[in-house]
């Protein structure tokens, strides 16, 4: 089975600063792999390594994400080898131009299986690109998957609901959205660490893939931190119900 | 002059981050400490990682590593604790073994090792008499018969009663002065004739240490590790190493009162402003920052030397006579910005004091380090 996991690179959160006037400042900010999609990659290589399955990571960014550490980083988790497309034109992707793109590179890949999503992404989390990719890929999606086995060739997937557990068997070829809580990600040690630079990656740019960047469908006007404000310092001191219904009250005016 | 590290370093130490994230927080730290051990999950998590294989070679299930990334792990896991942990102690008594041990005492060592994470064998070498002074050491092993027997006492032995085996250090036949023939034995901890008893220290209460009698202990031929007649040599072989290490986890127990001092320096307020923003305060940070400088600089520079194949008689001895110190007095001078929370053991940094004054004489007093030091400073500027 080829599984396919793929991963976005997003910017360092401990090194994002806010400036002042409300703007995030990735200036000084080191590119590392989307903490959901750890999770993704930890579940792929957990079913490569039961079944001695090929697992290929991808991903899709500015020129950026082309970087020698942070392939080491994805390789040294369980992949067997690495494809990037990463060009300048592609630094600021929605999650239809990102789901376009993987769908080129899967396709290109050739012969998949399964492809493994993370539920969102760490710097939008807009939990689009794993079902937007599945269908444009014409195979089945599932998201929220909380566990994934694979018995007598067959794949099984469970969603953990607030009531119930959806047990699944799912049709392949499928594209999977993982939960955060599916798994721990391994550490990487030393051995996984020195054998991931010996380890295939290729990196594509959008003329290797014969394309060009897909249109935006989502126009961004502004990103900005939420504005800090000094506390009101308006303690509430009793329990009583009275004091607790002022309580809400005042909480549900400032949410107003 | 590149102090850059190599990504594999900077991802190994990530790594390392990680698993002190998720497996040693401060309040687990805290009942390491209050148990007298690290607990099992941590080390065997830290195996697990890799970490525990780091240096050891690869046909024992080992990672190739130089000096300097061992070195950036010691350092690293001590600062993310604040703690004093065996972990790194126990994969340089494997060296000592997989360079010297038989086939037979290296595969059980390392299954043990391989087991748990934590030391295999404990360390039997000061005596009540010979610390430095190796020709003070009055244990012997006679043989007799077809076996040896040992009879004498250790003392700081570390791990002593808690590892299942023990590596000691005796004087071939007599414990003459002159007699400059010593051996290293390993054997089984509960050996008929052995005795351990506990000593209690005031900080570094993650390792144990123990007095060790031995009472006409009978140990087959087999028990020799290493040559004849060459115990204390092949034990002085990984001496640099081991100063290098330990003054690293000094590095490491200073760089966390550090963190923690100037961190609070920064936050508490006083007079209407930050304590930091008062001179003498920044008196204190500048010249415990100069000191840990001064050490990373000192030990990386050595192991730089060592992973070069150079000698690092000299440099080993500096650092090891000015990082105990420096170390103690950085987190003093942290205890002394944190007031009377550093006093408390709510905070790490009066455990960090304590463990970093124990380096000023384990493994080595400074005092000892100014002999080593002054004849290699002799014979350098010898004209």
């Amino acid at each position: 089975m080829k599984i396919i996991t793929c991963f976005k690179v997003v910017p360092d959160e401990q090194d994002i600063e806010l400036k002042d006037n409300g703007e995030l400042s990735f200036e000084r900010a080191k590119l590392t792999i989307s903490n959901y999609d750890l999770n993704s990659i930890e579940a792929g290589a957990q079913l490569a390594e039961k079944g001695s399955h090929e697992l290929i990571g991808v991903s899709v960014g500015g020129a950026k994400i082309n970087e020698s550490k942070l392939k080491k980083n994805a390789l040294s988790r369980g992949l067997t080898s690495l494809f990037m497309l990463a060009d300048e034109k592609l630094s600021n992707l929605d999650t239809h131009q990102t789901a376009k793109l993987l769908k080129i590179m899967v396709e290109k890949i050739a012969d998949w299986d399964l492809v493994l999503c993370g539920e969102g992404s760490s710097d939008l989390y807009a939990q689009q690109v794993g079902v937007q990719l599945g269908e444009l890929l014409g195979a089945t999606v599932i998201n929220s998957v909380s566990k994934i086995t694979e018995e007598n060739g067959k794949i099984i997937v469970e969603r953990t609901l607030e009531n119930e557990t959806e047990v699944i068997e799912v049709e392949l070829p499928a594209v999977l959205s993982v939960t955060s809580f599916i798994n721990l990600p391994r550490i990487p040690g030393m051995k996984n660490i020195l054998s991931a630079g010996k380890k295939p990656s290729t990196v594509w740019s959008l003329t290797d893939i014969g394309g060009t960047c897909p249109s935006e469908t989502v126009e961004v006007i502004e990103t900005k931190a939420p504005r800090q404000m000094d506390r009101k310092k308006d303690i509430t001191e009793d329990d009583s119900a009275e004091s607790i219904q002022v309580f809400i009250e005042k909480i549900a005016a400032e949410l107003r | 002059m590149d102090f850059s590290m190599t990504e594999e370093q900077e991802l190994l130490i990530e790594s390392l981050k990680e698993l002190v994230a998720r497996e040693a927080p401060e309040s687990e730290v805290k009942k390491w400490y209050e148990v007298g051990a690290v607990s099992d999950q941590f080390m065997r998590a830290f195996l697990d990682a890799g970490f525990g294989f780091l240096g050891i070679p690869e046909e024992y299930g080992g990672t190739p590593a130089d000096l300097t990334t061992l070195l950036m792990v010691a350092e690293e896991l001590t600062r993310g604790t604040a703690a004093t942990i065996p972990a790194l102690s126990n994969i340089l008594n494997m060296f000592d073994m997989v360079e010297f041990g038989t086939k037979e005492q290296i595969r059980l060592s390392m299954d043990l090792y391989e087991k748990t994470g934590k030391a295999s064998f404990s360390l039997a070498i000061s005596e009540p008499q010979a610390g430095s002074d190796n020709s003070g050491m009055t244990t012997t092993a006679v043989r007799k018969n077809g076996k040896v027997y040992l009879n004498g006492g250790k003392t700081f032995v570390t791990h002593g009663g808690v590892a299942p085996y023990c590596l000691l250090v005796a004087k071939d036949e007599t414990p003459d002065r002159d007699n400059k023939n010593m051996s290293m034995w390993l054997f089984a901890s509960d050996t008929p004739g052995v005795k351990f008893a506990p000593l209690h220290k005031i900080g570094q209460g993650t390792t144990s240490f123990a007095e060790l009698y031995l009472d006409n202990v009978e140990l087959d031929e087999s028990c020799l590790v290493g040559t004849q007649g060459k115990g204390f040599l092949q034990l002085m072989k990984n001496f640099e190493i081991e100063r290098l290490l330990l003054c690293m986890q000094t590095l490491g127990l200073a760089e966390a009162a550090m963190d923690d001092a100037a961190s609070y320096a920064g936050q508490r307020m006083q007079f209407g402003r930050p304590i930091g923003e008062f001179q003498m305060i920044q008196q204190l940070l500048t010249d415990m920052e100069i000191k840990i400088k001064n050490m990373r600089n000192m030990v990386y520079e050595a192991a730089w030397l060592y992973d070069n194949g150079l000698s690092i008689r000299l440099e080993s001895a500096l650092c090891k006579r000015y990082c105990g110190r420096a170390s103690t007095e950085v987190c003093s001078d942290a205890m002394q910005i944190m007031g009377g929370i550093g006093y408390t053991t709510e905070g790490r940094i009066s455990r960090a004091w304590q463990d970093a004054r124990g380096w000023e004489f384990a493994g080595g007093t400074e005092q000892i380090m100014v002999h080593i030091a002054g004849r290699q400073i002799l014979k350098k500027y010898a004209k």
